[in-house]
């Protein structure tokens, strides 16, 4: 067999707090389309990231065509004959699709730091009739389509064709998150003609695709390869089989202590709410009750969420508390109505990192740490060490920064922020456990079981289905901003992850 | 000092002390260079020049706190001047009051312009700026207006016990009710929150808008403020009279080490950051530097205290 | 399927209606307000006062134009006034003047054209390696040129007696002065830098996208330091054109020209964020900033008030700017 085109040999990389790659092992063969699946957190970003050089692994090696090679930027990984297309698009919007084809080697239509305009023309020309595109390459980037823009990056991409003189290794990440169906039939024919002169690597969270594109397929899972499959004749049950693994034992999500859900009177009740991206939402949550929600990128769920929080703009719907009406969207009244959020973004949203611990903790809740108008010192010292001994945070006191802490802690941290003032009715969770490991996820499920015992109401975005099923009493789909299906998943009677992605696609 | 500021704080960085380091060696250094220098007159000469500076500097290092900028103070301040000698013959003891209050009603609206618009604060006040010294200079006929009557004022120029100058201890008492305002009510925090982290802060139900809008108020409450100090010196108002002060009091905040990124910083090092500034300008001649290089001093000052004090894990790309 | 691309492309075809708008409203506030000042008074729509707008406007469009590339590219440049001053007092000591036997004529002008990028250069630098946000940086650089203009003025004002210098406020070709042609050249050549050369499509790029630039390994800190370096030179001829039309320098030679050029630059649909706008926009901001002054002055306005005038329409150009973009929980600093 012909000498690989790319591949990976026991790629390792830390993160603070988490493995992200685990020795994994990759092979991409010359024209070949090679497809990449795996959940949320399986490492496939970042092993995207180390194939071009934005992550520096801590272990394991890199052969291009058979050599060895440190990539340490993109540029590095192009003059190897690596290119990436992003799944946000990497695109200056405000240039010409000529100069974003050649940006960063413009070659001979730049002399001495003066445009060619009409070589940059025949330039890109060159390389979007490579792909077959007749889009033109004067036209503003912004004012292209989507996919059309999809296609002026693979048309970037090819340029490393010249800078390495070899057949160039193109990895596509989710290209058809955002695509019409039509759009994707051509992306697809692209993929195909790209491979009589490279080789691909296709990514993307729907399986069918991967198969139907793809000519074999790495599954990754906890930052390893666990498998591989030939598509051709494969179904996406044995894919996504190999993705989840074998479900752990149930305990870690601490089911046990899930509670019977009284069914009265909503805590939440949501009618036809609508934003940007989703569509007449509905949503009932009770007391002591975890909703998960789980999607596909682009289905609105994060948004919905935010919404719910009043931190992103509805156009109609409401939102009701225990029945009562909440202004929107301002998160001041939601606050005020017993509403929490913890965002997925923790370090830019869900925490002040300069500021202790006691400052985080009591930054929602000023009451619970004044008197009058007034802090008290004493007040808060013992209220802060009351929560930091009850979520056991691990910290060296209440004063030290919360930046310094352990992820889990931090995540612990602002979640005591919503509970110091003890009047929270309704926890919004966005990925409470992401870029963390085990142990400390263990101990937010927990929290959450407790919580929820308590007669919190709970809405989950989930890390992974895998997550969502372990820990939601009933689970909504959405699929493009609207919800599309109501699984209930109750303790004993837990759906399998496929019937829930039956539903995302 | 530090430790009272700090009761409720991570413990200081060693930052904290670099302003009062500075003040301590420039007092040092002075004295070397001129023995006359530790004399009773010449630092009540100085804290009586310092005094308008640290209180401007005061209500601004609120604004960088929340990580945003207030460039209209000196123009604010000036306009306030000629209110004030206009106002004085007609409101008598009520025109302070009355100064104080209209600046920060100035400030207020350039505080909702900047969240209601979501305009840069310092585009907000650059405006501010232009907007205050054209209406300064309407006003006042583009002419300095005296001041006939100056009893009402007259107080603040008085020397308490004969050499401690009332206006600066009126300079310190703005300050000292500041910094126990913020740190015995939540406002330190949110402050602080607002300045790290604003998306952080609005998350966690902080009120962003209203702190940011209260911090431009009493930025123009301090111009007002430091307005009357100048014409209880001066005999009279004018319509530039202030707009000298811009940059020593944007180098007094930047001196005493609060970050240009918000968050970081309090209003006592912009007093110590102010007497440095000070201290520099009349020190000077006293080295035998001509006081031309007041400006360029200055503009070294902003820059290198800037990138000192700077958070640049903060921000990936700056502008 | 199709909702998600409803969803994806109805904020772009906003984005593009809003183009459009912003690039052809200046234009047309431009007419529109010239025919309601010409409607008004009679000695606005005079030939006379039409050639003094544009002699007026001189000085400004240089300016502006060397602004334009920093605001496109996302940084603010404060420092105009201060630069404006040395270039001022070092081009009026540098030509025939009554403090020194000096006379360089055109070299003289050529050094103060020089500090001007000098000066550019070191807000730039501060910029990229001190990482101090440039409105900062500029702050610090204009007092720097301002404590560099009143030492070399040293109490004594430079009045020049360069005939050629003089001749740049005084003569005219076409019935405009040759500091108006001067600044029609430096906008061609504004526009010239901005289309044809890697630095303006870069300044543009950093503008728009600067991360994506990093991604594509373009260095752009050296980009930067040029940026400013160039809007550096514009003041610095700004400088002296200043010179030119008092007889003397003065260290005050620049006074607000900085704010007016951002006001002008802006009103002329050049955003602050960067990325938008360009040279040709610039020029229109600038006459219409101009044609405004000029205008109320001539329907009885206190020239006083022309601060105040730019302060609102910076505000409300901005504010408007603002608009399609706003978004809630966007930063703003």
């Amino acid at each position: 067999m012909s000498v690989p085109a790319l591949e990976v040999r026991g790629l390792v990389k830390h993160y603070p707090g988490v493995k992200a790659l685990d020795g994994v092992d990759l092979v991409v063969r010359p024209n070949e389309v090679l497809g990449l699946a795996g959940e949320n957190g399986a490492g496939k970003s970042t092993l995207l990231k180390a194939l071009v050089g934005l992550v520096a692994p801590d272990a394991g090696e890199i052969f291009v065509r058979g050599e060895p090679v440190r990539l340490r930027s993109v540029v590095e990984a192009a003059n190897h004959g690596i290119g990436m297309v992003f799944q946000e698009q990497s695109l200056v919007p405000n240039l010409t699709a000529a100069e974003n084809i050649v940006l960063g080697s413009e070659g001979s239509a730049v002399r001495r730091g003066v445009y060619r305009w009409d070589t940059m023309r025949r330039l890109a020309q060159e390389q979007l009739d490579k792909i077959g595109s007749d889009i033109d390459p004067l036209a503003r980037t912004d004012s292209l389509s989507f996919a059309e823009r999809q296609m002026v990056e693979i048309a970037k991409v090819l340029r490393i064709e010249e800078r390495s003189q070899h057949p160039p290794v193109i990895i596509l990440d989710e290209p058809t998150s955002v695509l019409e169906s039509k759009e994707i039939e051509t992306l697809f024919a692209q993929i195909r003609r790209l491979r009589e002169f490279a080789s691909v690597v296709f990514v993307s969270h729907r399986l069918d695709e991967v198969l139907d594109v793809c000519d074999r397929v790495t599954v990754l899972r906890g930052g390893q390869s666990v498998g591989e499959v030939a598509t051709a004749g494969a179904v996406p049950g044995e894919l996504h089989k190999l993705m989840i693994g074998s479900t752990g034992s149930d305990d870690h999500y601490h089911s046990g202590a899930a509670s019977l859900v009284a069914a009265e009177q909503p805590r939440l009740s949501v009618r036809k709410l609508s934003g940007r991206s989703f569509q007449e939402v509905d949503l009932d949550v009770a007391a002591g009750e975890i909703v998960g929600i789980v999607g596909v990128h682009g289905s609105g769920r994060e948004d919905v969420c935010r919404a719910l929080f009043g931190a992103e703009p509805t156009t109609a719907g409401e939102i009701r508390m225990d029945g009562k009406k909440i202004d929107l969207p301002h998160t001041r009244a939601a606050c005020a109505a017993g509403i929490g959020y913890v965002p997925a973004e923790r370090k830019i949203e869900g925490m002040v990192g300069a500021m202790s611990v006691a400052d985080n903790m009591t930054l929602t809740k000023q009451k619970a740490r004044c008197t009058g108008p007034f802090v008290a010192p004493k007040k808060q010292a013992t209220l802060v060490d009351r929560w930091i001994e009850r979520l056991s945070i691990r910290t060296p006191g209440r004063d030290t920064a919360i930046g310094r802490l352990s992820g889990g802690n931090q995540q612990k941290v602002v979640l005591a922020r919503w509970l110091v003032g003890g009047d929270i009715k309704l926890l919004l969770l966005d990925h409470p456990t992401r870029g963390l490991d085990i142990g400390a996820r263990s101990e937010v499920y927990r929290l959450m079981r407790e919580l929820a015992g308590s007669g919190v109401a709970t809405v989950l975005l989930a890390d992974s289905l895998e997550e969502a099923i372990g820990m939601a009493d009933r689970i909504l789909v959405m699929s493009d901003g609207r919800v599309v299906a109501e699984v209930a998943c109750p303790n004993g009677g837990k759906p399998s992850p496929l019937d829930l992605v039956k539903e995302m696609v | 000092m530090t430790t009272h500021v700090a009761a409720f704080r991570l413990p200081v960085r060693i930052t904290g002390f670099m302003p009062l380091i500075a003040l301590v060696t420039l007092v040092a250094a002075l004295t070397v260079a001129d023995a006359d220098f530790l004399t009773q007159r010449s630092l009540t000469a100085a804290l009586r020049t310092a005094a308008p500076l640290i209180v401007l500097a005061a209500g601004a290092t609120l604004v960088v706190l929340c990580g945003g900028i207030d460039l209209s103070i000196a123009a604010l301040a000036s306009l306030s001047t000629v209110l004030l000698a206009l106002w004085l013959p007609d409101l008598g003891a009520l025109a302070t009051p009355a100064v104080i209050a209209v600046a920060a009603t100035i400030g207020a609206v350039q505080g909702l312009a900047h969240v209601l618009l979501r305009i840069p604060s310092f585009i907000v006040t650059l405006g501010g700026l232009s907007i205050l010294s054209a209406v300064a200079l309407v006003v006042s006929g583009a002419g300095t207006v005296r001041v006939v009557d100056d009893s009402t004022v007259k107080w603040l120029d008085l020397y308490l016990g004969g050499y401690l100058p009332m206006s600066a201890v009126m300079a310190f008492v703005v300050v000292a009710v500041i910094a126990v305002v913020l740190t015995v009510t939540p406002l330190k925090s949110w402050i602080s929150a607002t300045g790290y982290s604003e998306s952080a802060a609005r998350l966690a139900g902080t009120p962003v808008d209203l702190v940011k809008v209260g911090a431009f108020c009493v930025s123009g409450a301090c111009a007002g403020f430091a307005a009357v100090m100048l014409v209880s010196r001066q005999f009279s108002g004018g319509p530039t009279m202030a707009d000298n002060l811009l940059l020593p009091a944007v180098a007094a905040i930047v001196v005493g080490g609060t970050a240009i990124t918000g968050g970081h910083g309090s209003v006592w090092r912009s007093l110590a950051g102010a007497l440095v500034v000070t201290l520099l300008r009349v020190g000077l001649p006293i080295v035998g530097v001509p006081s031309a290089y007041e400006q360029i001093l200055y503009g070294v000052i902003i820059v290198v205290a800037v990138a000192l004090t700077l958070d640049g894990s903060k921000v990936s790309i700056i502008k | 399927m199709t909702l998600t691309s409803a969803v994806a492309t109805a904020p772009r075809r906003q984005s593009r209606r809003g183009a459009s708008f912003r690039d052809a409203g200046p234009p047309v506030a431009l007419v529109v307000i010239f025919g309601i000042f010409a409607a008004l008074s009679p000695q606005f729509r005079s030939v006379d006062n039409v050639q003094n707008i544009v002699d007026a406007a001189a000085v400004l469009a240089v300016v502006t134009s060397g602004i334009t590339f920093v605001l496109m590219m996302g940084s603010i440049d404060l420092s105009a006034a201060g630069v404006m001053g040395a270039s001022a007092l070092t081009v009026s000591l540098l030509v025939a003047n009554n403090r020194n036997d000096n006379d360089y004529g055109l070299l003289g002008i050529g050094a103060a054209v020089l500090l001007g990028c000098a000066f550019g250069c070191l807000s730039g630098l501060a910029l990229v390696l001190l990482k101090v946000p440039s409105f900062m940086a500029t702050l610090g650089v204009s007092a720097i040129g301002l404590g560099v203009a009143t030492l070399m003025f040293a109490g004594v004002q430079p009045n020049i007696t360069d005939t050629m210098l003089e001749s740049w406020a005084i003569e005219r070709f076409l019935g405009f002065s040759y500091l108006a042609w001067i600044a029609a050249a430096c906008i061609l050549v504004g526009w010239l830098i901005q289309r044809y050369t890697r630095l303006g499509r870069y300044a543009f790029a950093i503008g728009g996208a600067e991360e994506v630039l990093t991604l594509s390994g373009v260095r752009v800190k050296p980009y930067k330091v040029a940026v400013f370096t160039l809007a550096g030179a514009f003041y610095g001829l700004g400088g002296v054109m200043v010179t030119s039309q008092l007889g003397a320098g003065l260290v005050q030679a620049g006074d607000g020209y900085d704010f007016s050029a951002i006001t002008a630059a802006v009103v002329g649909g050049t955003l602050l964020t960067g990325g938008r706008g360009g040279i040709l926009h610039s020029a229109v901001g600038v006459l219409l900033v101009m044609v405004l002054t000029n205008g109320l002055v001539q329907v009885g306005v206190s020239p006083y008030w022309q601060g105040g005038v730019e302060g609102l329409i910076v505000v409300a150009a901005v504010a408007a700017a603002v608009i399609p973009q706003r978004r809630r929980n966007q930063v703003v600093k």
